[in-house]
């Protein structure tokens, strides 16, 4: 009984995990880059979510087209965002408060629009593999082993590519020292929106890869939202490395939580262990100072 | 902020400057007027056909323009992030309906203990996360939001009545006044709750602790390294807050005689939020304003039901990115134009005034 129910937790905490570093990645690469605390990360998610969903029900395509249609609308939103709503507001003093209330204002308008387009009705999003097999008595989906190995084949590209192409370096040189970046002729505000249609794309391919798993609706991207601000926070704010270890530690942490005390101690307990540390460590895991980001 | 702050007048009056002393752009007359305006208001309204109805619109906006004015303190003033306005609007009630119906208390007493226990609350989250910059407080603050309205559900029953919040909490009753009188007695203690919450915010955001707060939003190291502690400072601002916030949520229990989960619903703090932003970020009158304009205008926006939230997050991102003080200078202008005392005295020019307003660097910060 005690194996099933730790490979169970096991299994959960890495799903979950590789899920949650996911979406953490693309928040803590717009802190690092941009310093936008994107409160529209969810909603970025529901739209991936949404558009895939709708090739598949109203096109009748296969998930593997819908797939990257999701993560582009995704992208393209975010995008959007940034060229109507950030940019006027880059470099001016009320950068924090402005952005702030306009993601939160664009996270509202989202969902609210999900629910007029879509009703409110739970949607399901086909798994792009719908096969499973059982190890030690608990339930491996191929999906789930997707989304891990696509959550850790992202990681790395994302680090090969802010470490290794010109466009990468550019992204880490804005966010280290934006006016030497500026000096040496790297264009910041289109950097900027670069870094936010990345992050938005990363969202939306959590959307449509985790929709199967959570059934799709309006308000689905804000628990995920939580969950990735929880561990880019743990992690260590603007580290790519902390989310990714930040993402297996929370999740593993919280399955075992969920299969031993029940799920109602789940975000509760991850709540005090966020506390926790950020008493014993305010900069999290991997916390880097103000100076060297990314 | 007494006189005793300006230097000793020696041979020439110094001139005070028109920060130090913020009452004298008040007119007595224009806020006078208003007070008794609003004494007199419900009588006249009770008279009309819908009079009722717009007696409560009224006490409706007299208890949201009190947390929305203490949220925009915290918010606006402060510039600290905290999602846990409604939460501790929710703890004020929840305290009070739990003395009135599960101790018997009178009313008037229980609620009382609303403010008192809002504002421990508040010192308890405050603690550990006021230290903190403002991404932390975002997300510790909605934790605590989340963590309280979950146990408002799954909590002993007492607390959360079976899962649906408390249905049964005695209201307020004035001897054996009922109908349309009863109503107007409400307006009154709404209207003294609010009275006194405007005077108190006004008071603290005019006092050098106010100052201080202004201060550290407007340059934060530039404040620090002349002396002010910014974690006191915040944490007495965010108590201030919270007890003002759990007053109103205490009285909106026994004006509904109950109070259920579904006050944690997100689109509670939209609302808020709305007001906030629409009326004006960091002003006085804003929050107030925007009350009125969202409770006013959700009469007419029923008809367009879900597009309601649709409109509203939009408005809310265009006006935070391109107008973000929002209407409320624009009434500024009108009142220093028509009714204020006098003309602002012509800007001293010192060196004060050639200080930017921001320093340069100052690029996000959290």
């Amino acid at each position: 009984m005690q194996d099933t129910q730790i490979v169970q937790a096991m299994w959960g905490g890495i799903l979950f995990g590789s899920v949650y570093g996911l979406m953490a990645l693309g928040l803590t690469l717009v802190w690092g880059a941009v310093r936008l605390l994107n409160l529209a990360h969810g909603a970025i998610f529901v739209v991936g979510a949404y558009a895939a969903y709708w090739v598949v029900a109203s096109l009748h395509l296969p998930i593997l087209v819908a797939l990257p249609f999701g993560v582009l609308a995704a992208a393209v939103f975010a995008y959007l965002m940034h060229l109507v709503f950030i940019r006027p507001v880059i470099g001016k003093p009320g950068f924090d408060n402005a952005t702030l209330i306009a993601t939160v204002g664009i996270s509202i308008s989202v969902s609210a629009a999900a629910l007029l387009i879509f009703n409110p009705e739970y949607k399901v999003v086909p798994p792009v593999l719908s096969d499973s097999t059982i190890v030690a008595g608990v339930q491996i989906t191929y999906q789930g082993l997707l989304v891990i190995g696509t959550s850790l084949a992202l990681f790395a590209i994302v680090h090969l590519f802010l470490t290794y192409t010109r466009q990468g370096m550019a992204i880490r040189a804005v966010s280290q020292q934006t006016e030497a970046a500026s000096l040496m002729s790297i264009p910041v505000v289109q950097t900027y929106g670069i870094v936010i249609a990345i992050s938005g794309a990363l969202a939306g391919l959590a959307g449509v890869l985790l929709s199967p798993f959570f059934f799709l609706n309006p308000q689905s991207g804000f628990n995920p939202m939580i969950q990735a601000l929880i561990v880019t926070i743990f992690g260590g704010l603007g580290s790519i490395r902390g989310a990714l270890v930040a993402g297996f530690v929370l999740g593993v942490f919280e399955s075992f939580v969920e299969v031993f005390y029940g799920v109602s101690w789940a975000l509760p307990g991850v709540f005090i262990l966020i506390i926790v540390m950020l008493i014993v460590r305010p900069n999290g895991l991997f916390g880097i100072g103000e100076v060297r980001r990314l | 902020m007494s006189t005793g702050a300006v230097a000793p007048a020696a041979t020439a009056r110094p001139a005070i400057d028109q920060a130090a002393v913020p009452w004298r752009r008040v007119s007595l007359l224009a806020v006078g007027g208003t007070v008794l305006a609003g004494i007199v208001l419900p009588w006249v309204l009770v008279r009309l056909d819908i009079g009722d109805y717009l007696v409560t619109l009224l006490i409706l906006f007299f208890m949201q323009a009190v947390v929305a004015q203490s949220w925009n303190l915290i918010m606006g003033y402060g510039g600290i992030y905290s999602f846990a306005q409604v939460a501790l609007f929710a703890v004020g009630g929840w305290t009070t309906a739990v003395l009135a119906s599960s101790l018997g208390w009178n009313p008037f007493i229980a609620i009382l203990f609303s403010p008192v226990v809002a504002l421990v609350a508040a010192v308890g989250i405050g603690l550990p996360t006021l230290r903190l910059r403002g991404v932390y407080v975002v997300l510790l603050t909605l934790a605590f939001h989340e963590l309280a309205g979950e146990f408002a559900v799954t909590g002993p029953r007492f607390i959360s009545g079976g899962g649906y919040g408390l249905t049964t909490v005695p209201t307020f009753q004035f001897g054996n006044v009922i109908g349309e009188q009863r109503t107007i007695y409400l307006y009154y203690l709404a209207m003294v709750i609010f009275v006194i919450a405007s005077f108190v915010i006004w008071r603290v955001i005019h006092s050098p602790l106010g100052v201080a707060v202004i201060a550290l939003r407007d340059s934060e190291t530039y404040a620090v390294s002349r002396g002010i502690n910014q974690f006191r400072i915040r944490l007495i601002l965010f108590a201030i807050s919270a007890f003002l916030t759990g007053l109103a949520g205490g009285y909106m229990t026994h004006y509904n005689g109950g109070i259920s989960t579904s006050v944690f619903n997100f689109s509670n703090i939209i609302d808020l939020l709305a007001m906030i932003v629409i009326g004006g970020w960091g002003t006085f009158g804003g929050p107030i304003l925007g009350a009125a304009i969202i409770i006013g205008l959700d009469q007419y926006l029923v008809g367009i039901g879900d597009y309601r939230a649709l409109f509203e997050g939009l408005i809310l991102a265009v006006i935070a990115v391109f107008a973000p003080q929002g209407l409320w200078p624009l009434i500024r202008k009108t009142y220093d134009k028509y009714l204020g005392p006098e003309p602002p005295a012509p800007a001293v020019p010192s060196e004060q005034a050639a200080y930017p307003a921001q320093l340069p660097n100052q690029r996000g910060g959290g």
